[in-house]
């Protein structure tokens, strides 16, 4: 009879029929995992080891032919395609520190007091991450280029003569917009981190005489650190991830290349070049790439971090 | 013509990413409504009309669907307008079975779809056309005796300027490519904002209609065996050219259809645009403020001939996957051939015809106000007449046409001379060709 059940078997058996609870809740994520992760690097593992392949002319049809490792070779071997990595890591190595540096700064600025109108300006430094990548380079676009721009015009007139699309500038012209767009989304993680914190803290700095600069720098930063190690890991992903923003902007100037960054060479391969094979191949290293950077840079950070709790 | 595919492709990247969502809700009804053309097209005529899926990018095209779908209720078309990079996502659609039944194609991208059976062979269906159209336009359709799409017309060459710079300067309109030079030194001499021209260095039909001008090819077929020409004597000769114009400062190098390219245009700082037949239209269209002070004349010509060039022809094609290739077929013979249809494509399309009844068409050889009243196409004609056969279309045009403009982007930048692109540009696309498998005479 049901009224003499002993609690502890009513307990057991909910938990026995509930069993399935925590699958059907990760259900919906493993699903779209495996369909938009998973799947997609599994078939691009395969597509590398594939070509296609015709004889004489052409005419005869093409087939599907195993060629084991010789996509990767090809792709090692294209120096324009090793060249896009050394653009994005130059890219990187200015863009990431100048977006850490301006995102920390305006986050500790809106943490200290000093800032009046916070929150107008919270919103206005992070209302370039609500416009879509490709349309900021549109924008930019326009800025770039002398007979439409009131920037180079302006800069003009006070007697500077600025090719912001030149070989030399582009790069940076890119870096411009990237940095427009997404140093408010990492000023916002940088913010809330520090938000977070403890008060008392700071109070005690406060009254043993340290100023507000010496708290910034020495006590909320150091404290924030795993909120700084993230968004400069995501920003290092996203500056090897280059993409949007030059392919945008080489409709307005020749001086973006097809392969310019590696997702720009892949892009071109597999549609222009029509050689989807070899672009899943390069896709990969693409991919093994992000990965060691991103495992060096965890690594690094760890063990930078551990040696200053010591 | 494929020099337009490219440069709509750029204006319209421009342009059109503005409205990227649109494209994508396009493209999102092209695909529902392919999936029902295909269930339909299948089935017995007893079952309802066949259905066939277009995608094209001429002006005026939906006129003429509709047209032809009142006209025939056993074979309703549906229309999408390609924008964007849409040329680009045609292969992977055909590859993934998704894709339209009928495209529109540039004929310079039509060999690569032949070798990878992303077209089908509409010889039986297409055939007794043929009369209807130049020898030239058939032949770059055809492959090894079959037929491989419908063409839809051509881009000869012509040379367009602006008739009062030329005048204020007292310099004679230039017919032959030295005389241009001289023109381009004198223009600059006597004001030194005006250029002769702009080079482009991402048009890539300005590039080839002059190759042609110049008897040059890409592509030849020498037994079983490809040859590339990117670097063929013609190309070499055009090369010299354009150097001596570069070194010596004569040409702006602004890209085509940038906002700042047409921002000079407008500013009277380019004095003559050589392009195709299409072109003029583009031109009234983002020029507008110019109009009467425009001339078209022949390209200039190279020394001991009256050659003019060809920047590429279309062809509307029959895709893999299409299950009713003769209705499709016949749409497609109907909207690039039929009396009904050529002078709604001359005036809205802006196509230059391939076909017989195109070029008879009164429509063709009206007076242009922009142009001062002057009945352009008339130059056109003579152009298309003056186009030597020599031009192959190859296998990878892609990746020749790639490996070409981001070689000039390095010339215009000042990094390498025009011989070291074409020389670099013609390894690229040798060395694509053999990975391909496919066999290159060198």
């Amino acid at each position: 009879m049901a009224v003499q059940t002993p609690p502890s078997a009513v307990r057991r058996r909910v938990l026995g029929g509930g069993r399935w609870i925590p699958y059907a809740f990760v259900t919906p994520f493993v699903l779209v995992f495996l369909t938009f992760m998973l799947a997609p690097i599994v078939i691009a593992l395969v597509n590398g080891l594939y070509s296609s392949q015709s004889s004489g002319l052409g005419f005869g049809g093409a087939e599907t032919v195993f060629v084991g490792l010789r996509n990767y070779t090809r792709a090692l071997a294209d120096a324009d395609f090793l060249v896009s990595f050394g653009r994005v890591a130059l890219y990187g190595l200015v863009q990431v520190p100048v977006m850490m540096v301006i995102a920390a700064v305006m986050a500790l600025l809106f943490d200290s007091a000093l800032v009046r109108a916070r929150r107008f300006f919270q919103f206005a430094v992070f209302l370039p991450y609500a416009v879509p990548g490709v349309i900021a380079a549109l924008l930019w676009g326009f800025f770039y280029q002398p007979s439409v721009s009131p920037l180079v015009q302006g800069l003009r007139a006070i007697g500077i003569d600025a090719d912001l699309l030149a070989p030399g500038t582009v790069l940076w012209s890119v870096a411009n917009v990237s940095i427009w767009s997404n140093a408010g989304i990492n000023m916002i993680i940088l913010f809330s981190a520090l938000q977070s914190l403890p008060r008392d803290t700071f109070e005690a700095a406060r009254l043993d005489g340290a100023g507000e600069l010496r708290i910034a720098l020495n006590l909320k930063l150091p404290m924030i650190a795993p909120a700084v190690l993230l968004t400069t890991l995501s920003t290092v992903i996203g500056t090897l991830q280059l993409f949007n923003e030059p392919q945008v902007l080489q409709s307005i100037t020749p001086n973006i290349s097809s392969d310019w960054t590696p997702n720009m060479a892949i892009y071109a391969v597999s549609t222009l070049g029509r050689d989807p094979h070899l672009g899943s191949a390069m896709a990969v290293i693409l991919g093994l790439v992000t990965l060691v950077v991103s495992l060096v840079l965890v690594r690094f950070t760890n063990s930078s971090s551990r040696g200053g709790a010591r | 013509m494929d020099a337009k595919v490219l440069s709509r492709h750029r204006v319209r990247r421009w342009t059109a990413l503005l409205t990227t969502g649109f494209v994508a809700i396009a493209g999102l009804t092209a695909c529902s409504s392919g999936g029902g053309g295909e269930t339909a097209a299948g089935g017995a005529p007893a079952e309802g009309p066949v259905e066939i899926d277009f995608w094209g990018w001429v002006p005026g095209l939906e006129d003429l669907v509709e047209t032809w779908n009142t006209e025939n209720p056993d074979i309703q078309v549906s229309f999408h307008r390609m924008t964007g990079d849409d040329g680009q996502k045609v292969e992977a659609a055909v590859d993934a079975g998704t894709g339209p039944d009928l495209v529109q194609l540039s004929t310079h991208d039509l060999p690569d779809y032949v070798i990878n059976g992303r077209v089908q062979d509409i010889t039986e269906h297409v055939a007794e056309h043929e009369s209807n159209y130049t020898a030239q336009s058939w032949a770059s359709v055809s492959f090894d005796g079959r037929v491989y799409g419908v063409p839809q017309g051509i881009g000869p060459s012509g040379m367009m300027y602006r008739t009062d710079i030329l005048e204020e300067h007292g310099i004679p309109v230039p017919t032959t490519w030295d005389e241009y030079l001289e023109a381009a030194r004198a223009l600059q001499a006597a004001d030194p904002d005006v250029y002769i021209a702009n080079l482009s260095p991402g048009e890539i039909g300005q590039w080839v209609q002059e190759v042609q001008q110049a008897e040059g090819s890409w592509y030849g077929i020498d037994g079983d065996a490809w040859t590339v020409g990117v670097n063929d004597e013609a190309s070499m000769l055009v090369a010299e050219r354009w150097q001596t114009l570069l070194d010596e400062g004569l040409v702006t190098t602004e890209l085509m259809w940038t906002p700042e390219y047409w921002a000079r245009v407008n500013a009277g700082d380019i004095a003559t645009i050589s392009y195709a037949a299409w072109f003029p239209t583009a031109l009234a269209e983002n020029a507008a403020d110019t109009s009467g002070r425009w001339r078209v004349a022949a390209m200039p010509t190279n020394a001991g001939s009256d050659n003019q060039g060809d920047s590429g022809g279309a062809a509307v094609v029959v895709l893999d996957g299409a299950e009713s290739a003769a209705a499709a077929a016949e749409f497609a013979s109907w909207l690039n051939g039929s009396d009904e249809t050529q002078e709604a494509l001359i005036t809205e399309g802006g196509l230059f015809p391939s076909t017989v009844n195109g070029l008879d068409s009164p429509a063709l050889v009206e007076e242009q106000e922009f142009f001062g009243g002057q009945a352009i196409n008339e130059v056109f004609i003579e152009s298309a007449g003056n186009t030597p056969a020599t031009w192959t279309e190859g296998p990878n045009w892609g990746t020749a046409q790639t490996a070409v403009l981001d070689e000039f982007a390095e010339v215009v930048g000042g990094s390498q001379t025009f011989a070291e692109a074409l020389d670099n540009a013609q390894a690229a696309t040798v060395d694509d060709l053999e990975a391909r498998g496919l066999t290159v005479n060198e």
